[in-house]
C-alpha cells in the first residue's frame, strides 16, 4: 500500500479548514501534543503539520489566486529517513508512511534539513521532531465508523479539496482522478518521489453564444411584441 | 539557511583539531623540521584533541533533545550524520592509542600504525562532516562534491597553520611547515574560490515554478498563512545581503587566506616569529569562521520557494 | 545530485508504539456550532469533560459532515482566557471606560437591572434600547422588547445586510442572506457578487466544489480575488460601488438580445401588471386596480382589464392602454424596456465607469442567457400552481447567483441588488431546479406581511407590550414609525422619513444618537453581543468618546446614563459597561436555531436546531437566555406570567418547549405534538429537548418534490406553509419588479401622496431620488459629498475566512493564522506610488486616518485598498498581552468610517447608509494613501491598556501552550 493525499487546487478555498482540524486532531493524538508558543503574546506560533500558502499565478487582470496546502507527501525515495541518524524517522513497510518515533528522535533538525516541503517542525518543549503522522491513529482505528477512518484534514474540508487513499492500487479513488485529472508532484526534479499529489486548476468551461445580437426591443415594444401566454 | 553558533564552532574547531592531528601524524613520520619531541607531539595531540571533543560537545548544544543523542551511532548505512558520529567516536581510541604510544615510546611501527589509522579516520570524518550537508539535494549550494573537499581543505589548513605555530614555537627548522602551509593554504582558497563561482551560477534549480507545479505563468506569493515565524522561517528563512555576502567573502580571503599567506611569506623571510605564525593560526581560524558562518547564511533551502523565494 | 550515499530508503518493519484513542474514556455529543451564523452541525468528542475533538455532522443538512477552521477551534475558543468569569458592576467613583470593576452576585445584578427596567417600564418604555449583534435568537429578544414596550429593539442586520434582505423581500419574496441558497445540484452557472465568506459559510464551498466537479462556470464580481473568488473561472474586477450599474447593464443586453423568460415574467411577476401613467398627480406610478384593489393587467384575450392575480389570463407583457376612468396605464414591462433599453445602460457606456471592458459585460449577460435558455434543467415532478394548472414537469434554468456585501454595504446597495434580481427574473431563474431558491420560512408575501408597532400610545404605554413586533416591512407612509410631526419615535430614527424601509433597524446609529439625545435621551442601553465600542461601530474612536460622554447639563449623569453589556468575554465594548453580565459558551448553555429566527433551512428542508451544555460550567456565569426569561418573569411580562400572575416558565428550555407563537407553532418545529410525532405545528412536547438531542440536535422537515421548487406559486407548498405560519394564507407570490411600495414613499417626497408626507426638504429630495420604483444606480452618497482626486482610493474589508469578528484573535490556534492584518493594494499602482511591501503608510479618509503597513498584490482592483476585517485589536481585551501583535501593529479600517455623512452646512447630519433602508455604508469610504516618515511604525491611533477584569486571575497565560485532551497515556 501506498497512502497520501490528493490536493485539488482547482478548488481549494484557502479556508484553513485542513490546518485546525489537523492541529485539532494531533494535539492530543499520538504525537501530540503539539506546542504553541507566545500564545496570548506578541507573535504567537506553534507547531503544525499542515499548512496553508497562497499564491498568485499571473499579472492584473489576468491574475489567478492559488491556495495552496502542503503536509508530509510521504514520500518514496523521502531523504528525511535516510539522514535521520537515530532512526526516529522512517518510513512504514506496509503503508509508505512516513513517521518520527517521539522516543527516538533526538531533535537534530536534520530531518527538516532533508525535506523539500516544510513538512516536518520541530517541537521546542518536547524537543523531538513531528509531522503529520497521515492520521495515522484515525485510519486504523476500528473503533471509528469506517467512514471516519479518514485524515482529519480530509473529513473537514469544505470544498472536498483533499482526498485519502492508497496510491498503489490502480482503482483507487486517488489513482483514477489523478490520471483522469493528470496529477502533478512538487518538485520532481528532487525525485524525492512524494505520494501526495496536486490537481491542476481545471480549464475555464467555454459557453457558446448563439443568440444573435437583435435589432433591438426598443423597435418591437412599439409594436408591441406581445406573445399569447396565458398563466 | 540558519547560521547556529554551535554547529560553527563544531565543524571549525572539530575541523581543525582533525587537521591538526592528521599533520601531526605526517611531521611525527617524516619528522619533519627535524621532528617535535615526544612531548611536543603529545601536546600538539591534546590541543588538537581538545579541539575535537570540544567540537564535538558543542556539536550537541544544538539538539533539541540531548539524551537521545547516542541513538545517532545507529543510522551508519544510511546517514551520514550517523556515520560522522561513528568514525568520530572510532577515531577517538585509536588516536588515544597513537598518542599513549608516542608518549610511552611504543615500538615504531605501533605509533606509525596507529599514526596512519588516525590520520585516514580523522580525514573521513571531516569528509563525513562535508557530506552531511553536500548530501542534501534540497540545498543547492550544498548538494556538490565541493564541500567535502572544501572542509577537509579547511581543517588541514587550520590544522597546518597550527602546526605551524607549534613548529615556530618549538624552535624547529619551519620551511618544509611553511610549505605545507602554504599548499594546504592555496589548495583550500582555490577550492573556496571555485565554490564561490560556482554557487553564483543557479543552474537549473527547483523554482516557484516548479515548487507549485504552476509552470505557466510568473508566480508569486500573496501569503504564507502565519503571520509571525515558524521553525520553518526559523531554520530556513535566513536571508543574506548580496552585497554583505560579497564583503563577507572578502573577509574569508583577506582574513583566512591572504593575511596566513602574508605571514608564511614573512617567516620564510626568517621573520616575525611566534607572533607572526599565532597571527596566521588564529587568522586561518577566523576566517574558517567566517567561511563557515558564510556557508550556512548563503545556503537557501528549497523550502523558502514556498515563502516567496523565485529560486534557491 | 545525488550524494546521499545510501542507495535506497529503508522501509521500517520495527514501528513505533502508535497511541489510539481511549474511546472507553470518551463520550460523544451532538450539537451546533456557534462559530458563525452559519450554524453547523458539530459531533463533539469529551474525554474527561475535556474536548478532545470537535467535527462536522455528516448528517447536518448545513454542513453535510465538513466543518471550517473556526468550528473546529472551538475548543480553543472554550479555553480561552478572555471568558467572563462573574457579573461585574463599574467601581462607584471611577469613570466610564476607565475598566475599573467590582465583582457582584447575580442576585445583586438581577436586582439592580430589574429595578431599573422595572421603574423605566412603568413610565416610559422607550427609554429602554435593547440591542443585539449577530445573536442567533432573535425571535425570543425581539418578543422580550415587544413584551418590555420598547420599539427600541433590534439585531445586527442594519448594519450588516439589510439591503439584501429589503431588496429580496420587496422583490421576489425570499432573498440573499440566509433566506435563500443557490441549488448546487443542477446548477450550471454560478455569478457571486460581493461575497467573501457570507453567512452560509460551509454550504458556499461544498457547493461551489460541486459546480466546479460538474463543468458548471463559476463568475465572480468582486474588486479583490482572494478566498472563493480564487477559485472562479473569470473574475470581474469590478470598481466597488458599481454593481448596479453592471447588473442594469447586463439587464440592458438581455433586453436588448430578447433574452428573457416571456412565459415566467407572465405568469409570476408583475412585469404586465399596469401603472397609472399621470406625472405630477397623485396616483401616479402606483398600479391600476379594480375596486378590490388587485391590480390589473390587459388580457390579450378578452382584451379587457382583468385581475392580475387571477390565473385564468393572458396578459399583454408589453403596451400602453387607457384606463376605463381616462388614465394613461402602461406595463411594468414597457416601463422596464423603456428604462434598460435606454442608451445610458449599454455596455459600452457603463464600461469605464465599472471598471469592467464591455465585451465582457455582453458576454457575461449571453453566457447566462444561453445556460438559462439551451442548457435548461427540466425534472419530471409534477406539481401544481395556485390557480389549479397541473405541471408534469419543473423548468430550471440553471443560472445560479450569491449576493452579499459588497453589494449590500454601499448605500446604493438596496437597487443594486434589486438590479440582480432584475437578472433572475428575467432568466426565469428563482426556486427552480439549478438557481437561487428558496430558504423556509420563505418564500414570503411581498414584503411579508408584518408591520413595525408604530402606534404612539401603545409605544408611550407603561407596562404595556407593544401590539406588533418592533420590526417589520413598511409599505407606505402610514407605516413610519414617526410621530405626528414626522419625529422618529425610534432612537436608531429606523423607519422615519429618512430611512423609511430600515426593516432591521439601525444599530449603527444608536450610540450616535443616544450620546446627541437625538431624537431623544434614553436610559439604559443593554447591548449583548455585539462589540459597538469596537470593529462593529463606525468611527471607532469617537464612539469610545460618546460612551463616555457626559450630559452638559448634569455633570453627574452620562449622556447614555446606564450601560448594559452581555457579553461571554473580554471584549473592547464590555470595558464600557457599567454592568456586564457574563454569558456561557456555546457548549455551556441550551439555545435554540428557531424557524421563527433566522433559519438554518436548505431548499430542501426546512430545518432549526439546538444546543445543549455538553461541558460543565466552571464560572459564575449565566446564559443570557435564563437571565432574559427570569426578567421577563419579574417584570411579569404578559407572555411570561399565568393569569394569576405568576410565573408562566420555570427556565429557558421550558420557555422554549412550551410557549407558542399561535396554537402549535413555537420556537421548535421537530417533534412536537404530546407524542412527539408532528413536525412543523402541533401541541408543545415536554420531551421535545430530548428528542432533539436524540436526533443529533437538529430537526430537518424534507420538502417532497412537489413542494420543492416554484414555492411562490406551488399550491401542495403553500397550504403547508400556511399551516406551519410561514405564510398568512395560500396566495400566489408575485414578484415584483416594479415596486408600489417605493412609489407610495417617492410620491411622499413629491408632495402627492394622500397620508403623511415629510416637511423637510432633505427628505424630500431623498425621497424623490432615491424610491425610484424601478432600480437606478447613483453615486455612493458618501462618495457624493468626497473629491474623489483627493481620496483616489476606495477602501474595504473583507472577512478571513478562519477569524469571526472579533472574537477568534482569543483563539490561540487561529491567531496564529493571522496576528497581524495589512492594508492590500494593487501592486502595479503601489509601484507607481514608490510603495513595497511592508511599508508603513499613513491612510485618510475625510473622517480621520490610521498608520497601517501595506502588503502589494496582483487581485486587487487598482482603484482599491482592502484590509482583513477586525483583527485589530485594543491591548488588553480578548485575554491577550499587551504586546499582542494585533494591538501593535493590526489595525481598524473603521476609524476611516463615518457614522455620518460628511457635514452639508445648513442641513441635519444624515446617517451614513443606504437612503432606503437605513443599511450601513461601511465600504462607500474612500481613502488617500502616503508613505509614513521613516521611523513611524506600529499602528495607529492606539487606546489605554485595558484592565484586567476581578476574576481573570484565575488565568495564567503561559509562554508555551501545550494543550491534550488525552485522560491518560493511550494504548
Ligand atoms: N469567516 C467568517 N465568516 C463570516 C463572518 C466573519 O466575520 N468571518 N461574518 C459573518 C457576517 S456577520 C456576515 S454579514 C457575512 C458577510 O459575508 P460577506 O458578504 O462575504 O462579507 P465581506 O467579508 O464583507 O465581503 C464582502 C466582499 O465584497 C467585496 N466587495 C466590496 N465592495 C464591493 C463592490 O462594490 N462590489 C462587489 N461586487 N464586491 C465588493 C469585498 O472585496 C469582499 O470580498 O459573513 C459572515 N460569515
Ligand atoms: N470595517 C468593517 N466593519 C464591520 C464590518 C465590515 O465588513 N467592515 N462588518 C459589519 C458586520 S456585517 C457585522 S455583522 C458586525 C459584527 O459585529 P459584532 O456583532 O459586534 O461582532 P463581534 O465582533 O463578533 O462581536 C460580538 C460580541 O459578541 C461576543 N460574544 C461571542 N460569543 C458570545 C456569546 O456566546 N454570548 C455573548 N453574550 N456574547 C458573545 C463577543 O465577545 C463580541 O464582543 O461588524 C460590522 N463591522
Ligand atoms: S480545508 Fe480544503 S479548501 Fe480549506 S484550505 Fe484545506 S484543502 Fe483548501
Ligand atoms: S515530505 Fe518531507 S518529511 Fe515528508 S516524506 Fe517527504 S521528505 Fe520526508
Ligand atoms: S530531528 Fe529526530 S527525526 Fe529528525 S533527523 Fe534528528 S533524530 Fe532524526
Ligand atoms: S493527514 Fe492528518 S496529520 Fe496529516 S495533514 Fe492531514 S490531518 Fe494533519
Ligand atoms: S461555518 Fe464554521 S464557524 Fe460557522 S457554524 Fe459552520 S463550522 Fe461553525
Ligand atoms: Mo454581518
Amino acid at each position: 500500500m501506498r497512502l497520501g493525499l490528493v490536493i485539488d487546487l482547482d478548488v481549494c478555498v484557502g479556508c484553513h479548514a485542513c490546518a485546525i482540524a489537523c492541529k485539532e486532531w494531533n494535539a492530543s493524538g499520538t504525537t501530540g501534543p503539539l506546542s504553541d508558543y507566545e500564545p496570548y503574546g506578541a507573535e504567537p506560533s506553534g507547531v503544525w503539520f499542515n499548512r496553508i500558502r497562497h499564491f498568485e499565478m499571473d499579472e492584473y487582470p489576468y491574475n489567478k489566486t492559488i491556495n495552496f496546502p502542503m503536509s508530509c507527501m510521504h514520500c518514496e525515495d523521502a531523504d528525511c529517513v535516510t539522514v535521520c541518524p537515530t532512526g526516529a524517522s522512517y518510513k512504514r513497510a506496509e503503508d509508505g508512511i512516513v513517521l518520527v518515533d517521539q522516543d527516538k528522535c533526538m531533535g537534530c533538525n536534520y530531518c527538516s534539513w532533508a525535506c523539500p516541503y516544510g513538512a516536518r517542525e520541530l517541537d521546542r518543549s518536547s524537543g523531538t521532531m513531528k509531522k503529520c503522522t497521515l492520521c495515522i491513529d484515525r485510519i486504523y482505528d476500528e473503533a471509528l465508523p469506517v467512514e471516519e477512518r479518514q485524515p482529519s484534514c480530509v473529513l473537514t474540508c469544505p470544498a472536498h479539496a483533499r482526498m485519502f487513499g492508497d496510491f498503489d492500487d490502480p482503482d483507487s479513488a486517488v489513482s483514477r482522478t489523478v490520471r483522469e485529472r493528470g496529477g502533478f508532484l512538487l518538485m520532481p526534479e528532487l525525485n524525492y518521489n512524494p505520494t501526495n499529489t496536486y490537481l491542476p486548476p481545471r480549464r475555464k468551461p467555454v459557453i457558446e453564444i448563439d443568440t444573435k445580437p437583435k435589432g433591438g426591443l426598443k423597435e418591437s415594444i412599439k409594436q408591441f411584441a406581445n406573445k399569447l401566454v396565458r398563466r | 539557511m540558519h547560521p547556529a553558533l554551535s554547529v560553527i564552532f563544531f565543524t571549525v574547531a572539530s575541523g581543525a583539531g582533525f587537521g591538526l592531528i592528521s599533520l601531526l601524524f605526517v611531521t611525527d613520520f617524516f619528522k619533519l623540521g627535524g621532528g617535535f619531541s615526544r612531548e611536543q607531539l603529545a601536546v600538539g595531540g591534546v590541543i588538537a584533541m581538545g579541539l575535537i571533543v570540544f567540537g564535538l560537545l558543542s556539536s550537541t548544544f544544538h539538539l533539541a533533545n540531548p539524551k537521545n543523542a547516542w541513538r545517532a551511532l545507529t543510522r551508519f548505512r544510511t546517514s551520514w550524520l550517523s556515520r560522522e558520529g561513528v568514525f568520530a567516536i572510532g577515531f577517538m581510541p585509536l588516536a588515544l592509542i597513537y598518542l599513549a604510544s608516542i608518549l610511552f615510546d611504543a615500538p615504531l611501527w605501533l605509533r606509525e600504525a596507529f599514526g596512519l589509522l588516525t590520520a585516514v579516520l580523522a580525514w573521513i570524518t571531516v569528509f563525513s562532516t562535508g557530506m552531511i550537508y553536500a548530501c542534501l539535494k534540497t540545498i543547492r549550494q550544498w548538494n556538490t562534491p565541493l564541500v567535502p573537499a572544501n572542509y577537509l581543505a579547511l581543517g588541514y589548513a587550520s590544522g597546518s597553520l597550527l602546526l605551524l605555530l607549534g613548529a615556530v614555537y618549538a624552535g624547529l627548522d619551519t620551511t618544509p611547515f611553511i610549505a605545507m602551509s602554504a599548499l594546504i593554504v592555496a589548495i583550500a582558497a582555490v577550492l573556496k574560490a571555485i565554490y564561490y563561482f560556482w554557487i553564483r551560477s543557479p543552474g537549473l534549480t527547483p523554482t516557484i515554478n516548479t515548487a507549485t507545479g504552476l509552470t505557466r505563468a510568473r508566480i508569486k506569493l500573496l501569503d504564507t498563512g502565519h503571520t509571525h515565524g515558524t521553525f520553518l522561517t526559523q531554520e530556513f528563512g535566513f536571508q543574506l545581503a548580496r552585497r554583505k555576502a560579497g564583503v563577507l567573502k572578502v573577509v574569508v580571503f583577506a582574513v583566512g587566506f591572504g593575511v596566513p599567506g602574508l605571514m608564511l611569506l614573512w617567516l620564510f623571510d626568517q621573520q616575525g616569529g611566534v607572533a607572526a605564525a599565532a597571527v596566521a593560526a588564529a587568522a586561518g581560524i577566523i576566517g574558517a569562521a567566517v567561511e563557515r558562518w558564510l556557508f550556512f547564511a548563503e545556503a537557501r533551502h528549497v523550502v523558502n520557494l514556498y515563502h516567496g523565494a523565485q529560486r534557491c | 545530485m545525488d550524494l546521499r550515499g545510501a542507495l535506497f530508503v529503508p522501509r521500517n518493519r520495527m514501528n513505533a508504539k502508535i497511541r489510539l484513542e481511549n474511546h472507553a474514556a470518551q463520550e460523544i455529543k451532538y450539537t451546533t456550532c456557534y462559530m458563525c451564523a452559519c450554524r453547523c452541525g458539530i459531533k463533539v468528542t469529551l474525554e474527561n469533560n475535556k474536548v478532545r475533538f470537535i467535527q462536522g455532522n455528516r448528517n447536518h443538512p448545513t454542513n453535510q459532515g465538513v466543518l471550517c477552521a473556526k468550528g473546529s477551534a472551538g475548543i480553543m475558543k472554550q479555553y480561552s482566557t478572555a471568558k467572563l468569569t462573574q457579573p461585574l458592576m463599574r467601581k462607584p467613583g471611577t469613570e466610564r471606560g476607565d475598566g475599573i470593576y467590582e465583582a457582584i452576585s447575580w442576585e445583586q445584578a438581577l436586582d439592580v437591572l430589574g429595578n431599573r427596567l422595572e421603574d423605566i417600564r412603568a413610565t416610559d418604555p422607550s427609554k429602554l434600547a435593547f440591542f443585539t449583534g449577530r445573536d442567533q435568537m432573535q425571535a425570543l429578544t425581539g418578543l422580550w422588547a415587544q413584551q418590555f414596550g420598547t420599539p427600541n429593539w433590534a439585531a445586527h442586520g442594519g448594519f450588516c445586510s439589510v439591503n439584501m434582505a429589503a431588496a429580496g423581500l420587496y422583490t421576489i419574496g425570499f432573498s440573499f442572506w440566509e433566506f435563500g441558497a443557490p441549488d448546487w445540484d443542477y446548477a450550471k452557472y454560478f455569478i457571486m457578487w460581493g461575497v467573501a465568506e457570507d453567512h452560509s459559510s460551509n454550504p458556499i464551498k461544498i457547493g461551489l466544489e460541486k459546480l466546479k466537479r460538474k463543468g458548471g462556470k463559476f463568475v465572480t464580481v468582486n474588486p479583490v480575488r482572494t478566498g472563493y473568488s480564487a477559485i472562479a473561472d473569470e473574475w470581474l474586477p469590478i470598481k466597488p460601488g458599481m454593481d448596479g450599474l453592471l447588473a442594469m447593464s447586463m439587464v440592458h443586453v438581455l433586453l436588448k438580445h430578447e433574452q428573457f423568460d416571456y412565459e415566467f415574467l407572465v405568469r409570476y411577476t408583475n412585469a404586465p401588471w399596469l401603472v397609472v401613467q399621470t406625472p405630477g398627480q397623485k396616483g401616479d406610478g402606483l398600479f391600476l386596480r379594480n375596486e378590490n384593489d388587485q391590480p390589473l393587467i390587459w388580457d390579450l384575450e378578452k382584451e379587457a382589464f382583468r385581475d392580475g392575480l387571477a390565473g385564468d389570463i393572458a396578459p399583454a407583457l408589453f403596451g400602453e392602454y387607457v384606463a376605463p376612468d381616462g388614465r394613461r396605464v402602461k406595463t411594468v414591462m414597457s416601463l422596464l424596456a423603456e428604462r434598460y433599453l435606454d442608451s445610458r445602460y449599454a455596455p459600452e457606456n457603463v464600461a469605464l465607469e465599472v471598471g469592467l471592458p464591455a465585451g465582457t459585460i455582453e458576454r457575461i449577460a449571453l453566457e447566462m442567457a444561453q445556460v438559462a435558455f439551451r442548457e435548461t434543467v427540466e425534472l419530471p415532478i409534477e406539481w401544481t400552481d395556485v390557480w389549479g394548472k397541473k405541471h408534469d414537469k419543473v423548468i430550471g434554468r440553471p443560472v445560479a447567483m450569491y449576493a452579499m456585501r459588497g453589494i449590500s454595504a454601499h448605500s446604493n446597495g438596496f437597487h443594486a441588488c434589486r438590479a440582480v434580481h432584475f437578472i433572475q427574473m428575467l432568466l426565469g431563474a428563482l426556486d427552480a431546479p439549478g438557481n437561487f431558491r428558496a430558504r423556509a420560512p420563505y418564500p414570503k408575501p411581498i414584503p411579508p406581511h408584518q408591520l413595525p408597532e408604530n402606534s404612539i400610545d401603545v409605544i408611550n404605554a407603561p407596562n404595556t407590550p407593544l401590539s406588533r413586533p418592533p420590526l417589520g416591512f413598511p409599505t407606505r407612509p402610514e407605516d413610519l414609525v414617526i410621530d405626528e410631526f414626522g419625529n422618529p419615535l425610534r432612537i436608531d430614527k429606523a423607519y422615519s422619513w429618512e430611512v423609511p424601509v430600515a426593516s432591521h433597524g439601525l444599530m449603527h446609529m444608536v450610540i450616535t444618537n443616544a450620546a446627541n439625545h437625538d431624537p431623544y435621551a434614553i436610559d439604559t442601553l443593554i447591548l449583548f453581543m455585539a462589540n459597538m465600542a469596537w470593529n462593529s461601530s463606525m468611527n471607532t474612536s469617537a464612539v469610545q468618546d460618546m460612551l463616555r460622554a457626559k450630559d452638559p447639563d448634569d455633570l453627574g449623569e452620562y449622556r447614555i446614563p446606564f450601560l448594559v453589556v452581555i457579553d461571554a468575554f473580554h471584549s473592547e465594548m464590555t470595558n464600557f459597561a457599567d454592568l456586564i453580565l457574563p454569558d456561557t459558551t456555546y457548549l455551556e448553555r441550551h439555545d435554540c436555531i428557531s424557524l421563527l429566527d433566522r433559519p438554518i433551512s436548505e431548499p430542501d428542508a426546512a430545518a432549526d436546531a439546538i444546543r445543549y451544555p455538553l461541558v460543565e460550567i466552571d464560572r459564575n456565569v449565566r446564559p443570557w437566555q435564563e437571565v432574559m426569561v427570569e426578567l421577563a418573569s419579574r417584570l411579569k411580562f404578559p407572555a411570561f406570567t399565568n393569569p394569576d400572575g405568576s410565573r408562566k416558565f420555570k427556565d429557558y428550555p421550558d420557555f422554549i418547549v412550551n410557549y407558542e407563537r399561535s396554537p402549535g407553532i413555537g420556537f421548535l418545529s421537530g417533534w412536537r405534538g404530546k407524542d412527539g410525532t408532528k413536525s412543523l405545528k402541533g401541541e408543545p412536547n415536554p420531551k421535545q429537548w430530548e428528542k432533539y438531542i436524540e436526533n443529533q440536535s437538529f430537526h430537518a422537515h424534507h420538502w417532497p418534490d412537489s413542494q420543492k421548487y416554484m414555492r411562490y406559486v406551488n399550491q401542495e407548498y403553500l397550504e403547508v406553509a400556511a399551516d406551519a405560519g410561514f405564510v398568512g394564507k395560500v396566495e400566489p407570490i408575485i414578484m415584483q419588479f416594479y415596486s408600489e411600495p417605493l412609489q407610495k414613499f417617492r410620491l411622499a417626497g413629491q408632495g402627492l401622496y394622500d397620508g403623511p408626507q415629510p416637511t423637510n426638504q432633505v427628505d424630500r429630495e431623498r425621497l424623490v431620488k432615491y424610491f425610484d420604483p424601478l432600480p437606478l444606480w447613483y453615486e455612493p452618497l458618501e462618495q457624493q459629498r468626497v473629491d474623489a482626486k483627493e481620496y483616489p482610493f476606495f477602501a474595504l474589508t473583507q472577512r478571513p475566512m478562519f477569524m469571526y469578528h472579533s472574537w477568534d484573535s482569543q483563539n490561540v490556534w487561529l491567531r496564529q493564522l493571522m496576528a497581524q492584518n495589512y492594508m492590500y493594494m494593487n501592486a502595479r499602482k503601489a509601484a507607481e506610488m514608490g510603495i513595497k511591501d511592508f511599508d508603513w503608510i499613513w491612510v485618510e479618509s475625510h473622517n480621520g486616518k490610521i498608520r497601517c503597513q501595506v502588503k502589494t498584490m496582483e487581485g486587487t482592483q487598482e482603484d482599491t485598498v482592502w484590509t482583513w476585517n477586525a483583527i485589530g485589536k485594543q491591548k488588553g481585551a480578548w485575554g491577550l498581552k499587551e504586546n499582542a501583535s494585533e494591538a501593535t501593529k493590526g489595525f481598524l479600517l473603521n476609524h476611516l468610517i463615518s457614522e455620518l455623512l460628511p457635514e452639508i452646512p445648513g442641513e441635519r447630519r444624515i446617517t451614513n447608509s443606504d437612503p432606503v433602508t437605513g443599511q450601513a455604508a461601511w465600504f462607500d469610504v474612500r481613502v488617500k494613501i502616503r508613505k509614513a516618515e521613516p521611523g513611524e511604525s506600529g499602528s495607529w491611533p492606539q487606546f489605554d491598556v485595558l484592565k484586567p477584569y476581578p476574576g481573570d486571575e484565575r488565568y495564567e497565560r503561559p509562554e508555551v501552550l501545550r494543550y491534550d485532551a488525552r485522560s491518560h497515556e493511550k494504548n
